[in-house]
């Protein structure tokens, strides 16, 4: 799953068979992790992740993986997010322009509202919804609330679409077959 | 790496005004006394006023006008990150057709870090990318004013009187720029000579610059007292039932840092000029040579002169600690770097019984009994293949090894105690050559460069006992 993607694919988790699945527009660097472990992954449109990010639906930490009976919780992104290099996100909902700094950790029971920014090596491990257009930072994780949201990465975004074949091998999906593009 | 990552391990005592002990790398040499300088015992002066943001020069004059803050630079008043200006295009209605509207560059100042913008506590964006930012007006300044008014005229008073003293008593030996009693003048007036000595505790009045003109017209200056008030303003009602929204609140540290508001709302936080850095020289307080003199040019991070101990003084380092167990003989290996270009010739002594210096060792120590040669630093010799090694016949049981300027050897240690840190002292005694001493009508025979004896207490802290 190093690979860029920039279209719409789904491609399957063999032993889960949890799916991922990215909306257009769309950025995912080499490198960057997307694991849906206990359950798919939904991830809208234009959002960027970056280098060694890590997004991960993973089992709950009193749920054995192999155990049965689990219902698959679903992990959904909205748009326009950017996950910065080295991010962990285990959030199971994450809406609209949000931004995850470097090195910055998520934990599963926070829910992202929209607007909201955790800054570089925060780490929210609480159970909480977090409000609209919090930003989360420096060390101590002090919060504030911004007046406006952080702006989508859109030039970011096409430089990357623009460039980033450019210096990678790209699988293309054939139609109709939903064979996974991962290596 | 001792001397860099644990800098307290081996400690050289300074014989100051007051004793200190401190890490070689933390001190000064003056060449001219030949003796270690902490920053205690010397002088520290201002060079220069800068902002560590535009690395700006200010005169010292202006910075104190402008409260040692630059005009330009703001910090974040809500993680006090340095601010930038941004620039964005806003719709803005044209001045002959207002029903029409045109792209217009509009700045604001905006935080990096925590995403603090000027726009988010209302401030109107400027339309030219320096400044122009108004700030809000303290509504205390007239009140500040008085006072700092009344303060002046008592400091004129009291100059008045000292010189009526001084007159009175007429020493007139004394060299008046550097006696300490003129030094206290001219802190208090702050007349902005270079020779200002900061001291903890220094009066206030200093850093409004309360200058009075001789012979200025003196007009009595009277000032209410504070009054101190009976009733205070009520808390609001839903002061203890309204629930806190901490995101709203500033936190202490928000609140002091401006002190003049303390806004108590984040949405009150206003952009604080930046705190202007200086330059700051050291000056031996008993020879008044420079130890350390910055390059003026603030982008600058070298110096003009900068005697640190380290370049001149050997230094002693701990290579490698055994198992220490009480009363048991065990051996320390050190080393020790000679940092001058000449062979140094090193011998070390135990602290004689009663040794006012040593107050803090915990062990017996026996120290090598020859002399130890120390060959001179060579930058280039790790690059010179052919250059032959010297050959310094050293005595195998006093030197552990031997590398280009450095060299290795052991001492012994018994501890006395059977808890805490085992601590170590000896003295070292070393030859230097003094190549900055002042340059006398050269003499028959004489050196030309004078070898002069130092010696240094040398404390080691070799860690616990192994139980």
């Amino acid at each position: 799953h190093t690979h860029t993607h920039t279209h719409t694919h789904t491609h399957t988790c063999v032993p889960c068979e949890c799916t991922v699945s990215l909306g257009p527009r769309t950025v995912v660097h080499p490198k960057a992790r997307i694991i849906a472990e206990a359950g798919p992954i939904i991830i809208g449109e234009g959002n960027l992740i970056e280098e060694q990010a890590l997004i991960i639906n993973s089992y709950p930490e009193n749920i054995m993986p192999d155990s049965e009976g689990v219902e698959p919780k679903t992990m959904t992104i909205g748009v326009n997010n950017v996950f910065e290099v080295g991010c962990v996100s285990q959030a199971l909902k994450i809406g609209d322009n949000n931004v995850i700094e470097s090195k910055a950790d998520v934990g599963r029971n926070v829910i992202l509202t929209s607007g909201c920014i955790i800054g570089a090596c925060c780490q929210v491990n609480t159970c909480e919804v977090i409000p609209e257009n919090t930003v989360i930072y420096g060390s101590g994780c002090m919060r504030r609330v911004q007046t406006e949201r952080p702006q989508p990465q859109t030039l970011q975004l096409d430089f990357l679409m623009k460039i980033l074949p450019n210096y990678h091998h790209l699988k293309k999906t054939v139609k109709g077959n939903s064979t996974p593009a991962r290596s | 790496m001792a001397s860099l990552l644990q800098p307290d391990r081996v400690l050289y005592l300074v014989r100051g005004e007051k004793k200190i002990r401190a890490p070689l790398s933390q001190l000064y040499f003056c060449r001219y006394c030949s003796e270690l300088r902490s920053l205690e015992c010397v002088s520290h002066e201002v060079d220069s006023h800068y902002c560590p943001s535009c690395l700006e020069n200010m005169p010292s004059a202006e910075a104190k006008l402008k409260k040692n803050r630059c005009a330009n630079c703001f910090d974040c008043p809500c993680c006090m990150h340095t601010l930038s200006t941004r620039a964005t295009n806003i719709p803005a209605p044209l001045p002959d057709d207002p029903t029409k509207t045109a792209m217009k560059k509009a700045y604001y100042l905006a935080c990096g870090f925590c995403r603090w913008t000027s726009r988010d506590v209302g401030m109107a964006d400027k339309s030219v990318a320096s400044g122009g930012w108004q700030e809000p007006e303290n509504p205390h300044t007239q009140r500040i004013n008085k006072l700092i008014e009344y303060y002046q005229q008592l400091a004129q008073r009291e100059k008045l009187e000292r010189d009526r003293k001084k007159l009175a008593r007429r020493r007139p030996f004394m060299p008046q720029a550097f006696s300490q009693h003129t030094i206290h003048v001219v802190e208090k007036y702050g007349l902005g000579t270079r020779l200002q000595r900061q001291r903890p505790g220094a009066p206030v009045s200093a850093l409004y610059g309360l200058s009075l003109k001789e012979g200025e017209e003196q007009k009595e200056v009277s000032i209410e007292p504070a009054q101190a008030l009976d009733e205070v303003e009520p808390l609001p009602e839903d002061c203890y039932t309204r629930p806190i929204n901490l995101p709203e609140v500033t936190t202490l540290r928000q609140r002091l840092l401006q002190p003049d508001f303390q806004p108590a709302g984040a949405s009150q936080l206003h952009p604080k000029h930046k705190h202007l850095l200086m330059k700051r020289s050291l000056r031996c307080r008993k020879c008044e040579h420079n130890l350390s003199k910055p390059e003026f040019n603030p982008t600058s991070i070298k110096f003009k002169i900068q005697l640190v101990a380290v370049s001149y003084i050997p230094e002693v380092r701990i290579m490698s600690i055994p198992n220490l167990r009480h009363m048991k003989e065990s051996q320390v290996l050190l080393t020790l770097t000679n940092p001058v270009e000449s062979i140094t010739h090193v011998s070390l002594f135990t602290c004689e019984e009663g040794d006012p210096d040593d107050i803090n060792s915990t062990a017996k120590v026996m120290v090598p009994a020859k002399e130890l040669v120390l060959a001179g630093k060579d930058a280039a010799a790790e690059y010179d293949e052919l250059a032959e090694p010297q050959d310094f016949q050293d005595d195998p049981d006093v030197v552990a090894f031997r590398k280009s300027n450095k060299i290795g050897f052991f001492i012994k240690v018994i501890p006395q105690q059977e808890e805490g840190d085992v601590t170590v002292a000896f003295k070292i005694r070393h030859d230097f050559r003094n190549l900055a001493a002042p340059i006398r009508p050269s003499e028959d025979g004489e050196m030309p460069s004078e070898v002069i004896w130092l010696v240094h207490h040398v404390e080691l802290s070799l860690g616990p006992l192994i139980a």
